[in-house]
């Protein structure tokens, strides 16, 4: 059960991760980024390529890999995204879909269709309580404690984060002010792909990279995004782990059902608090 | 009066077209593609009236076709093999299914229709595919077959085609009429301005979930059919990761417009039937002709082609800037 338990704040650590960029973009910009899940993968394909360049430096390829996604998203974000703002929601879906569509193409260009297992960069186990855990998942969970803190620290006390923050309450009202809030969302969505980038490289040891793995955990980190509450990091931080803990919970007794319990609780939570959009 | 019969001469004329359309392309694509083509524009209709028409983007509809599939396949596997009655059956699921989920579905908007319903899709995927897998097949998927009555007979191809053309045909027909009925005008109202229609008296709600049903019936009607061209149900008929496909060829052809629609659902399967053979990176192609849709063509491929030609039928924008 304590190993259920931490299979589970693994999952919800990382999910946290990749949720947070989403739910950020949901936010303030009201679109629904399908092409979140491509820069999850990008990162996850970037590690698998820079790992022997870097002679299996996970920590220095981790860095080169997230580093080399902010061009890209920056590059989806100037071109797609800013010409959605405040276009209709169906046509900023298609048109980030398409995104998602294309890049995932080029990477079974470069990269190919087949799965490209790695593995796990520490190795070592730790011991406590009497169970066994990889290191590397413990660090994970740290990570996500730590990048959750540094956020709450960055949108409470920075000037960009203070804006966002006010943006995502009343957008008009901050750009009477005269504040650019465009320039600021082009931050938070840079942020929040790197973000999601990390995410992929911290899962590609887990599982194994393949061109349609953003589609799956993109899904349920919209379940994350709905249940915690749009641009809500407190919110997305707590909905992340306790999804989290449904997924390890419900595959621990019934294997096939876990993500698909996800998406039973994201339908509860919408029937009894619908998001207005 | 004269309207009314000018009305009717025109629909009369745009079935003849449709039916020429589809019985030119026959030889060129083969009975076998053209049949799919055909049900695949059906779906499109079915998923116009809720996208194109009222503006709600739903981003499962793949549940609705399935549920006409596996109704219609569990259908003939337990109670009759009479194919009229396992259609009848199939669209009964769905209209089953619409109306259970409707309540919960239509009182959403944007993002939040489109999410609810790939959930709902999730959840239909695992119930037909893991959880009844007993029934179903699971992944394996099963077989259909039918009864012959004399010349009806599904396993005969050209027969088959010409079953599923007057399918289209009677669908076009019908919605036709149904959306340019006061009914129809209302149900584009919403889409523009819920919110004024409940001013003027209307319970929007009512008919939301009539037209989600007549949605979820027609696209379980077009995965009924598919059971009696393919006579083999697999996951792929339910699969959510399928869903945008129905989207896609409802933009390229003009959402809002039965037309357009049909037109759309022969682009979309021409693109990924065989440009996948011509060009390896085909996905990458449709790609970025959506984003041309997007941010150029919103109207569509009708959209552009009828606003050229002084409008006859005009399609309409989903919602503009």
């Amino acid at each position: 059960m304590i190993n259920t338990i931490a299979y589970g704040l693994t999952i919800g650590a990382i999910l946290f991760i990749i949720s947070i960029g989403l739910s950020l973009t949901f936010g303030t910009m009201r679109i629904v980024n399908f092409a979140h899940g491509l820069v999850y993968t990008i990162g996850a394909y970037l590690i698998v390529s820079v790992l022997p360049i870097v002679r299996n430096n996970f920590i220095l390829g981790a860095i080169i890999a997230v580093l080399a996604v902010i061009p890209i998203s920056y590059v989806i974000e100037r071109f797609v995204i800013r010409k959605l703002y405040g276009v209709s929601i169906d046509y900023a879906i298609i048109a980030t879909y398409a995104v998602a569509l294309i890049g995932i193409d080029a990477i079974k260009w470069i990269w190919g269709a087949s799965p490209i297992p790695l593995s796990d960069p520490v190795g070592i186990d730790v011991h406590f309580f009497g169970i066994t855990l990889p290191l590397y998942r413990l660090i994970i969970i740290i990570l996500a404690l730590v990048i959750f803190f540094a956020l709450s620290v960055f949108f409470k006390k920075t000037m960009v984060g203070k804006i966002v923050v006010a943006a995502l309450d009343d957008k008009d009202a901050v750009r009477s002010l005269g504040i650019s809030v465009d320039k600021y969302f082009t931050y938070v969505f840079v942020i929040g792909s790197s973000l999601a980038a990390l995410g992929g490289v911290l899962y590609a040891p887990i599982t194994s990279v393949h061109p349609y793995m953003g589609m799956m955990v993109l899904l349920v980190s919209f379940a994350v995004v709905i249940v915690g509450g749009l641009g809500n990091i407190k919110g997305t931080f707590i909905s992340a782990f306790v999804l989290g803990m449904v997924m390890a919970i419900t595959g621990r007794f019934w294997g096939p059902a876990a993500e698909t319990m996800v998406f039973v609780v994201m339908a509860i939570v919408l029937i009894f608090k619908p998001i207005e959009v | 009066m004269s309207i009314q019969s000018s009305n009717g001469l025109k629909s009369f004329r745009d079935i003849l077209f449709i039916a020429a359309g589809f019985l030119v392309i026959m030889p060129v694509l083969g009975i076998n593609r053209t049949t799919d083509f055909i049900i695949f524009s059906i779906f499109v209709m079915g998923f116009n009236i809720l996208y194109g028409f009222m503006g709600r983007l739903s981003f499962g509809h793949m549940l609705y076709l399935g549920c006409g599939a596996y109704g219609m396949t569990l259908f003939t596997e337990h109670v009759s093999r009479n194919p009229f009655l396992a259609v009848i059956a199939g669209i009964c699921a769905g209209v089953l299914v619409g109306a259970i989920l409707g309540p919960i579905v239509v009182r959403t908007t944007g993002a939040c229709f489109a999410l609810i319903n790939l959930a709902f899709n999730q959840i239909g995927y695992f119930l037909a595919v893991v959880a009844f897998s007993k029934y179903t097949g699971g992944e394996d998927g099963m077989s259909v077959s039918f009864s012959k009555f004399g010349f009806i007979d599904f396993s005969n191809k050209p027969f088959k085609f010409g079953f599923v053309l007057f399918c289209l045909l009677l669908t076009y027909y019908l919605l036709r009429k149904l959306t340019s009925s006061p009914y129809g005008v209302l149900i584009k109202s919403i889409k523009e301005n819920e919110t004024r229609v409940k001013f003027l008296g209307y319970n929007t709600f009512v008919y939301k979930w009539i037209t989600f049903i007549i949605s979820t019936a027609l696209s379980a009607f077009a995965g009924a059919l598919s059971m009696l061209n393919y006579g083999y149900v697999t996951p792929s008929f339910i699969d959510p990761s399928r869903a945008v496909e129905v989207i896609f060829a409802a933009l390229i052809g003009g959402a809002g417009s039965l037309y357009g629609s049909i037109i759309g659902g022969v682009i979309y399967m021409a693109i990924s039937n065989y440009l996948a053979s011509y060009i390896p990176r085909w996905e990458m192609f449709l790609g970025f002709t959506l984003l041309i849709v997007v941010f150029r063509f919103r109207t569509g491929v009708w959209g552009y082609v009828s606003e050229k030609f002084n409008g006859r039928t005009k399609a309409m924008p989903v919602r503009t800037l």
